[in-house]
């Protein structure tokens, strides 16, 4: 019966466990004994008292007594017998708890390993946060440095119109494609009628206007070279 | 052991069924239809019976003399014979294979009567230890069957060989181990 293929699950432990186990039925089958005992001890103690003989009454009892304190012997063997065997069987559980902590502990230091430690955690996160400033970076190089320019382009514009429109032929060239320069004739007489807009805007502080002019000028050179 | 001798004794009131105080119920019927139909009567009476007195193993010679083939009332009793065609009629498959006989086929003695064939047993004893978280743990079968944990379980006093038996199926389906020597076997459920 006990030599098939699965024969392996059992462990020596398990053997120590099952010997601990039968002891404990031996006891519990030699407790029933000794009850059995001092049970007809004392139906013959009464017997004997029936009858009048006290002596064998009382040799009837004393037997039943020493049974008695027997039984409390094993019974105290019993319970260190109980208590050894749940103590190998906790020890048992607690080496399935260890080993599941190990297993645990291996997996996580693998999955550490992969993420290949917290130096280049760190590095990475410094690289993000770089390319993150960087982006930041962009993105106000995007939205806005170009609301500011554009706004002073626009305003420029305004102004030249205003004021130069001779001159004023040039800027688009810049501003667009050079495939729009042939529109520039255009849109002159295009932007001819904008003005009317911006102008609240652009008469309302002339200092500024002088200084935008002068930076949209200066610009203008600057890109032009 | 819970032999028939022993277990007969040991009876609170069996209500047998209306059948057991109909005459002809002891005299083999000629029509095999209602033959058939006696036969299955018989083999449900003995289970209940069997099931009601926790007899595991039924001594034909014994049972002989209980009320079981012995209706004392009626003065009506089943023959050995065909005592034997009744257990032997469980034995068949027609009969749900409620019975097996013990020892060689020619002697016909005693029979274990399957009111809980061993797999069922298994069943049982399995729910048992899953739903009292034992798997994995050590038990003897001592403690199994005689064991205060076990006291107010169907299988508590069950005979040792229908234990092992039923351990054996277990065993099978690779369902539990039994080691240790012999009378001091132990099993772990997995």
């Amino acid at each position: 019966m006990g030599s098939n293929q699965s024969t392996p699950k059992i462990s020596a432990q398990d053997r120590a466990i099952l010997d601990m186990k039968n002891q404990r039925d031996k006891l519990r089958q030699y407790q029933k004994r000794i009850t059995v005992i001092t049970d007809r001890e004392k139906s013959i103690a009464k017997e004997c008292l029936a009858r009048g003989n006290k002596e064998k009454a009382l040799l009837a009892l004393r037997q039943k007594k020493y049974q008695e304190s027997l039984l409390a012997k094993t019974d105290s063997q019993l319970e260190q017998l109980e208590k050894l065997t749940s103590s190998v069987e906790f020890a048992l559980v607690q080496k399935d708890v260890l080993y599941g902590l190990k297993q645990g502990t291996q997996v996580l230091q693998q999955i550490h390993r992969e993420m290949g430690g917290l130096e280049a955690v760190e590095k990475l996160m410094g690289e993000s946060e770089e390319a993150r400033a960087y982006q930041q970076e962009i993105s106000e190089a995007l939205a806005g440095q170009m609301s500011n320019e554009d706004e002073d382009e626009v305003e420029d514009e305004l102004e030249r119109l205003e004021q130069e429109t001779v001159v004023l032929p040039k800027a688009p060239s810049q501003g667009l494609g050079h495939e729009v320069v042939h529109d520039a004739a255009d849109g002159i007489v295009d932007d001819h009628d904008l003005p009317d807009v911006p102008t609240s805007i652009a008469g309302h502080d002339p200092e500024r206007l002088q200084k935008q002019r002068e930076r949209a000028k200066a610009r203008k050179i600057a890109l032009n070279a | 052991m819970a032999t028939a001798s022993s277990s007969l004794t040991t009876s609170s009131m069996f209500t047998f069924p209306p059948t057991y105080s109909f005459p002809p119920f002891f005299s083999p019927q000629p029509n095999a239809q209602t033959r058939s139909a006696q036969l299955s009567k018989w083999s449900s009476l003995v289970q209940s019976y069997c099931r009601h007195h926790r007899i595991f193993k039924l001594l034909l010679s014994d049972a002989l003399e209980s009320p079981l083939f012995h209706n004392s009332k009626l003065m009506r009793r089943l023959s050995a014979h065909d005592a034997k065609a009744v257990v032997d009629y469980m034995t068949s498959k027609e009969g749900g294979n409620r019975a097996e006989w013990i020892g060689p086929a020619t002697e016909k003695a005693s029979a274990w009567i399957w009111w809980r064939r061993p797999e069922e047993w298994a069943g049982v004893l399995e729910a048992w230890v899953d739903g009292t978280g034992q798997k994995g743990t050590v038990l003897t079968l001592y403690e199994l069957v005689e064991g205060e944990a076990t006291e107010n379980q169907e299988f508590h006093g069950m005979d040792m060989e229908v234990l092992r038996k039923s351990l054996g199926t277990l065993v099978k389906k690779g369902k539990a181990q039994v080691f240790g020597g012999e009378g001091q076997e132990g099993v772990k459920f997995f």
